[in-house]
């Protein structure tokens, strides 16, 4: 085990001598802070702080827009007429921007963190073999499969250092700018039965939960690319153009009853939220995790093979 | 004699329907610098691929310290260190971290090994720089270092020479002998250059297209009654020429400015003093050993890549 470890460590070592390594983080760290810089000074309608009269600021807003019945104002974009009306209902008071509800609106940014880590698993092993280092790596009394191992958990450690990372980075800027409005702040949020109260923290757990399911099993399939064929640009390509095109071929296929075992049209599972909708028929929870499980077992099978069993061969 | 430490036995490899190599055996023993030695193409990164696991063996036996490579892997590989082709490492790395990498590969390797192994190499002044900077020949001697880190029995070098300047060549040279003669490695050296195997090798061994063809011993000492073949540039050459043949009663061949002739080498030093008597001036005397030069240029001259 401490020798698994010690294969690990040296992953990360590879990892983080290259430059290219520290530009993702810092990538990732400039688009937190820009997106936290506009947010403070170019947007001011969010951040608007409601005072003990709030339920008469409200209404003025709502009014403000629909004055002469349904004839919307130019202001209307800027108000939630729905949402101040859930508030009002149900006499809960607008919470103010925090840290808090930065995070969470920073969620989407998995999909920079999914695209980051799809480089690394194309590259963690494609490099050996592009570099040449695979022959002195692989006649050290260390199995195949447990260097295999490791590289595939040096890139799930990698994908969660960036994720804890987009969090911690989020929580500081979003407290800088906006300061911080407890730990666990509620909020109004719309889902498909309409608005409702939910508390801030469960919400981001979810939504970065929703969204590591989609990462990991990219990650994957761009780790096997790179085993089975040995080169990094390649694994970067397919599995970039798959993850950016899986999603908009379903629409053009959904008529035909096997497009439900597409990899894409399963990876969302957030579809299945309470009164969701699911992509296509036929189409479940527990159908699309064995779908992703089937997917998932294929992709370690094969780079496990083709890693364990071929001739490690000139170029 | 001793127990080899690696011992290969009709070992095949075929990829496609292209045999590569051919029923290939021989054994290495402690203490002895075997020189594998053909033209390129010949199947030696091959066999060294094989023998330290990275190839599938098609049929035949790789034995290490009588471990086989293709069922104990682990255990056999432990007692290996080798380059195979070029010493590739990580060029954005430091050659300290690369060697740390290694390191932590093999159980027991101390920070002092380490040091221990730059000192030996000679890169105590560049190893905390990036790879990327090393010259060809820096790069071949922190392959030699991270080769020798677990103090291994057995080290496999293809091609070590390979980009170095004279001295580096030497340095090697001397290195790989002082291994072998005091610390009783069985080294493998391969190369396609003879004269730079004589210097180095106990034993050579030759392959060409994947077949073994024959196995010599470098003596220092070359055997008085041995053949050699001498060329020698004297002035005026068929004065020269005359002298040795009624001296030895031999046939005597001219090849530009040069005389080309076989005799015994004990009476090498008698045709010299006789030449100079004669008022002959000498300006380039060279004795070939005749057995394996000739052999190797027999199998170099109609060398081609098939
Ligand atoms: N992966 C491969 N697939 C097919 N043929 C191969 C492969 N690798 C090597 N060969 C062939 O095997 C033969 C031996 O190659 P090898 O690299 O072992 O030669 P070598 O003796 O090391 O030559 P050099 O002195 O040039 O390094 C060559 O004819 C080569 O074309
Ligand atoms: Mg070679």
């Amino acid at each position: 085990m401490s020798n698994f470890i010690r294969l690990i460590q040296n992953e990360n070592m590879k990892l983080y001598s290259k430059k290219a390594t520290w530009v993702m983080i810092g990538i990732l760290a400039i688009i937190v802070l820009a997106v936290g810089l506009i947010l403070r000074f170019m947007d001011d309608n969010n951040l608007k702080e409601y005072g003990d009269d709030w339920r008469e600021e409200l209404q003025v807003e709502n009014a403000s827009v629909q004055n002469d019945n349904g004839d919307y104002t130019e202001a209307s974009y800027r108000v939630n007429i729905e949402k101040n009306k859930y508030h009002l209902e149900n006499d809960i008071k607008p919470q103010s921007y925090g840290a808090m509800q930065f995070v969470y609106d920073n969620i989407g940014l998995a999909m920079l963190i999914s695209l980051f880590t799809i480089i690394v698993a194309a590259g963690i092993l494609a490099n050996e073999f592009q570099w040449g280092t695979i022959k002195l790596l692989l006649i050290r009394p260390v199995t195949r499969l447990k260097i295999l191992a490791s590289k595939y958990v040096a890139v799930l450690i990698y994908a969660l250092t960036l994720l804890v990372f987009l969090v911690v980075f989020s929580w500081i800027v979003g407290a800088l700018l906006f300061g911080i409005n407890g730990l666990n702040p509620s909020a109004v949020m719309y889902d498909i039965n309409g608005y409702k109260q939910v508390s801030l923290l469960p919400e981001i757990i979810e939504g970065f939960g929703y969204r590591m399911v989609n990462l990991v099993m990219m990650a994957t399939f761009a780790f096997m690319i790179s085993a089975v064929f040995r080169n990094t640009s390649m694994a970067i390509g397919i599995a970039i153009f798959l993850m950016l095109a899986g999603n908009t071929i379903i629409p053009f296929v959904s008529q035909y009853s096997w497009a439900k075992y597409i990899l894409f049209a399963n990876t969302d599972l957030s579809q299945y939220q309470s009164g969701g909708h699911p992509l296509l028929d036929g189409m479940s929870l527990s159908f699309s995790i064995s779908v992703l499980l089937v997917y998932y077992v294929i992709f370690i099978v094969a780079s496990w093979l083709s890693f364990t069993k071929r001739d490690i061969a000139g170029q | 004699m001793t127990k080899p430490a690696m011992q290969l036995t009709d070992l095949n490899k075929t990829i496609g329907k292209k045999q590569i190599i051919k029923d290939l055996s021989f054994s290495i023993y402690p203490g002895e610098v075997f020189g594998f030695l053909g033209p390129n193409g010949a199947g030696k990164t091959t066999t060294i691929r094989m023998m330290v696991g990275l190839m599938k063996i098609t049929s035949g036996e790789v034995l290490i310290q009588g471990k086989s490579i293709r069922t104990n892997f682990k255990e056999a590989i432990k007692e290996v260190g080798a380059i195979v082709e070029n010493p590739e490492m990580y060029p954005f790395m430091s050659g300290w971290k690369n060697l740390v990498h290694y390191a932590r590969m093999i159980p027991g390797i101390s920070e002092d090994r380490i040091k221990e192994v730059i000192r030996l190499v000679g890169l105590e002044k560049v190893i905390k720089e990036k790879v990327g900077r090393y010259s060809l020949g820096m790069r071949q001697r922190l392959g030699i270092a991270q080769a020798l880190l677990h103090n291994p029995s057995i080290l496999i070098l293809d091609e070590p020479t390979n980009g170095l300047d004279p001295s580096g060549i030497k340095e090697i040279r001397h290195y790989i002998r002082k291994l072998a003669e005091e610390e009783n490695v069985a080294v493998i050296v391969s190369s396609h250059l003879l004269a730079e195997m004589e210097l180095m090798c106990d034993r050579i061994g030759i392959i060409k297209n994947g077949e073994l063809i024959s196995i010599n011993e470098v003596d220092e000492e070359s055997d008085q009654q041995e053949m050699q073949e001498v060329h020698l540039v004297a002035e005026p050459l068929e004065n020269a020429k005359e002298i040795i043949e009624s001296e030895q009663d031999i046939e005597v061949r001219v090849d530009k400015d040069m005389l080309i002739f076989s005799v015994n080498r004990a009476q090498i030093p008698a045709i010299i003093k006789r030449l100079a008597t004669e008022e002959v001036d000498i300006f380039y005397v060279q004795a070939h050993r005749t057995n394996l030069e000739d052999k190797f240029m027999a199998l170099i001259g109609e060398n081609a890549i098939e």
